[in-house]
């Protein structure tokens, strides 16, 4: 009894010291959501990756969510750890910025192949997808082409969403419906109210109940079939392509000023957003890279049907107002 | 109440770790609010509605669960038939498996295609409908988390009824219905204020269960509102208050539940039950509650089995982070189990030596503290308290995992350690007064032999509360120090469905385990000694 316990111990007090430096290599600490650090996500790879080139560690620290890395530099502030965050997105990039913790990437970025221009001086775009309804062709056969065709679809017709304060998808579809309808936003939030079996508070639970089947639809990314094509040889599950267009999330990484390794820190970005970082990121995060990647990129994304029309919505503009679009989402479908 | 011994040190032991777990829980709540910044944009809740809405769900899955509670307890502790240590087992093993899983094996069973429309379609040729959303379906799946941990909990009261005051009842020929008043009632009544609270706070408090099967941003729970503060909106300030408010309520609940557990139970001793069989229509409606409580407890948890099974269970279990994982849970699991056990003793020791109504209600509350304080607002202030301290948070993270598990089974630990202590204090206070027994021979040589049984219990509820939180370890895991629970939800949000269901299993298994060997083990432990 003694002994297991001392065991236990020791185990412990080795878990607690685990990370342990390297301490003749620079090592460079990293702030992501913890999908991306997972032993199947890109962290483990990027760094097999990056390491021999730079003769560095890369320390993946994993918060529970994307906005929750932000919200530790931000309680922080100068004395934090992380040289980096990667995971924050298109979404929260304003308010993130207007933090000012963020340093000038002075990277020059023309290979990016994006469905919108990059213009943004602190933020390195490094994955990207769009929004969109996943549907079964096994049990929806003729999937909507629009908001409006869905909203016409008898009240039995089920989808899944997420909660826009607690999940990316969920905030993602609020953007989705304001930048394609405006002003009759809530008009089409209301319309939606009787087809929402649930809002869920992440994603995974959402995509959980369309998967079991409990929903038709469920609120994803344009992505999510290349996992079950390439993982499972599925090809039943599909992305709903809207008419209206669809809302984009591009995936960022940024320096923080505190860093002292400013170079090295871009010197990863630099490589992280080109060709040989990028391949490693769609069959790991299941998101298209920002680069072409032409043959490299796996047959499962090169095939998969991609929106006509991409929509936009300003930094400036969701700092400003995606609290009150929330209200009105929730009072909407309330 | 003279005849209780004189036990000071037990009485200053429970009223210091009182004011250490209030301490705890105002350094949390300040720290929070010296990181605040006024740049934050103040998060708007209608919280008079959240309060009226919750109030409602909780206080209708309290009465459901405890109703419930009672008839399977009352049902399992006449009943014996092969299988029913597996059973009461599965019934135990609810409450402490991560609510989603229950709630996904909930909907496996009623929901649009689980196995009842299912096979109403096959046999009536329509499905049945769906009541796993809405209202419905939070009922529903707390009743399923909440009722089966209540029967399991007036279930050991029941069982530890001494079998001298059963002889008596049945040479007295007592009816079903007066045996029930008599001998059942006021054995199970002494729970069931604390019992009623910890049913209260969980359903006042759950998050996930209420967001998933909630139907909408209608049927809410204040820790929704509490986590947009933190997250979205960073307006501590504002987290804080509504903590505040959900605190207040909840301190409301909690002092009523302590302040009406003075009752004191009968006479405690463990025995084996004699043979006392109920009449025909009781014995029938005995097995009829069985059974309904099989459909609705049992089911969705094998279903939650068969799909772990037959998803990727080999493909899990070669993967060394999941041997990694489960070694982390264990150690962590049997460390929270070790602490908790300390806690709970400190607090209903201290509590069963003391007469004094106001203090005996004092000390029944801060086992309550961590369901009332929303767990993001409680991992967010060890956050800042660990980083105040000067401590990387990835070098405290198991120990604040250990900390905050132990504290979220503290509650559970008291409701099955005390009502034991108490009754023994008080049945055997005279006798151990004249034997002049010190507090530790008191410990030794008479509460602990009695109480084997309910320590393994305790220590099975702590072990496995461990070994299926998500709460704090969400925040503090990383790629090294990942629990089952965690390694399960980061296998959910990589499109690992598999993989998850496999765990999801894992863990279902072994809270069974624990919770059919523990008290067993225990029970055998503390009778070689005593």
């Amino acid at each position: 009894m003694v002994k297991s316990i001392s065991m236990a111990l020791a185990v412990l007090f080795g878990l607690s010291a685990l990370p342990a430096h390297a301490q003749d290599m620079p090592t460079l600490t990293i702030y992501t959501y913890d999908g991306f650090a997972a032993e199947w996500g890109p962290g483990p790879q990027l760094s097999a990756a990056f390491e021999p080139i730079c003769g560095c560690r890369l320390n993946w620290v994993a918060a529970d969510s994307s906005i929750g890395t932000l919200r530790r530099v931000q309680l922080e502030g100068a004395t934090t750890e992380a040289d980096l965050i990667v995971g924050l997105d298109t979404a929260i990039a304003g308010e993130a910025r207007a933090t000012g913790l963020f340093a000038d990437h002075g990277l020059t970025l023309d290979d990016l192949a994006l469905p919108e221009a990059w213009t943004d001086q602190q933020f390195v775009p490094f994955d990207y997808s769009h929004f969109a309804f996943m549907y079964d062709t096994d049990r929806t056969t003729t999937p909507p082409k629009s908001f409006e065709e869905l909203i016409a679809l008898p009240d039995d017709f089920k989808i899944v969403i997420q909660d826009p304060r607690s999940a990316t998808p969920g905030l993602g579809l609020v953007l989705w419906i304001k930048a394609a309808y405006g002003d009759r936003a809530s008009e089409i939030w209301a319309g939606l109210k009787p087809h929402i079996l649930t809002v869920t508070r992440e994603w995974s639970e959402s995509y959980s109940l369309f998967l079991d089947g409990e929903a038709d639809m469920a609120l994803s990314y344009t992505t999510s079939p290349a996992y079950h094509i390439k993982e499972e040889g599925d090809e039943t599950i599909k992305a709903a392509l809207f008419e209206e267009g669809h809302y984009p999330q591009i995936e960022v990484a940024g320096v923080l000023k505190s860093s002292d390794q400013q170079e090295l820190a871009k010197q990863f970005l630099a490589w992280f957003a080109s060709s040989e970082g990028q391949k490693i990121i769609p069959t790991t995060n299941w998101m298209f890279p920002v680069v072409d990647l032409g043959a490299d990129l796996d047959p499962a994304f090169a095939g998969l049907p991609q929106p006509e029309k991409t929509l936009h919505l300003s930094d400036e503009d969701i700092l400003a107002n995606s609290s009150a679009w929330i209200d009105e989402m929730l009072a909407a479908v309330q | 109440m003279l005849t209780l011994p004189h036990r000071p040190v037990r009485i200053a032991l429970s009223i210091t770790l009182a004011l250490a777990i209030a301490g705890l829980i105002i350094a949390v709540l300040w720290a929070i609010l010296a990181a605040a910044t006024d740049t934050a944009t103040p998060s708007r809740v209608d919280i008079p509605h959240l309060l009226r809405m919750t109030s409602i769900q909780a206080g209708l899955t309290t009465i459901f669960s405890l109703a419930v509670g009672m008839a399977l307890a009352w049902s399992l502790n006449r009943l014996r038939f092969p299988g029913r240590d597996l059973v009461v087992g599965l019934f135990s093993a609810a409450i402490v498996t991560p609510g989603m899983v229950v709630a996904f094996g909930l909907l496996s069973i009623w929901g649009r295609n689980g196995w009842i429309n299912e096979a109403s379609k096959a046999i009536f040729g329509f499905p049945l409908g769906n009541p796993a959303f809405g209202l419905s379906g939070i009922l529903l799946a707390h009743v399923i988390l909440d009722g089966a941990f209540a029967a399991r909990i007036l279930l050991a009261r029941l069982d530890a009824i001494p079998a001298s005051r059963l002889k008596v009842g049945q040479s007295l020929a007592l009816s079903t219905s007066q045996r029930f008043r008599l001998i059942d009632w006021p054995a199970m009544r002494t729970s069931l204020p604390g019992l009623g609270a910890i049913i209260f706070l969980l359903a006042f408090t759950s998050f996930p269960i209420v967001l998933l099967l909630g139907g909408g941003p209608a049927n809410q729970t204040l820790e929704v509102a509490i986590y947009s503060a933190v997250r979205l909106d960073f307006d501590l300030v504002g987290a804080v208050r509504l903590a505040l408010t959900q605190i207040g309520v909840c301190a409301i609940v909690i002092l009523l539940a302590s302040a009406s557990t003075n009752v004191i139970a009968p006479p405690h001793g463990g025995s084996t039950t004699p043979l006392w069989r109920d009449g025909a229509f009781a014995r029938a409606l005995q097995w009829l509650v069985l059974a309904l409580s099989t459909i609705g407890f049992v089911l969705p948890l094998l279903s939650v089995l068969i799909d772990g099974v037959t998803g990727g269970f080999g493909r899990v279990l070669v993967q060394p982070t999941f041997w990694w994982a489960f070694g982390t849970s264990m150690i962590i699991g049997s460390a929270s189990a070790a602490l908790t056990l300390v806690l709970a003793l400190a607090l209903c020791l201290g509590r069963s030596a003391s007469s004094g109504k106001a203090l005996r209600t004092l000390l029944g509350t801060p086992s309550f503290a961590y369901l009332a304080v929303p767990a993001v607002v409680l991992s967010l202030g060890f956050f800042l308290l660990i980083r105040n301290l000067g401590l990387a948070p990835e070098r405290a993270a198991p120990f604040v995992v250990i900390v905050a598990n132990s504290l979220l089974a503290l509650p559970f630990a008291v409701a099955t350690l005390g009502p034991p202590l108490d009754a023994i204090a008080h049945a055997r206070g005279k006798l151990i007064r004249s034997l002049g027994l010190s507090g530790w021979q008191q410990f030794w040589s008479v509460e602990y032999p009695l109480l084997g049984k309910d320590i393994g219990l305790m220590l099975a509820l702590a072990f496995c509360f461990s070994l299926g939180d998500l709460g704090v370890i969400a925040l503090f895991g990383t790629q090294d120090f990942q629990t089952l629970p965690l390694m399960m939800f980061r296998a959910l949000g990589a499109y690992r469905g598999n993989d998850a269901a496999a765990i999801a299993a894992i863990l279902l298994i072994g809270t069974i385990l624990a919770f059919v060997g523990l008290p067993r083990l225990f029970e055998r432990i503390a009778h070689a000694r005593g």
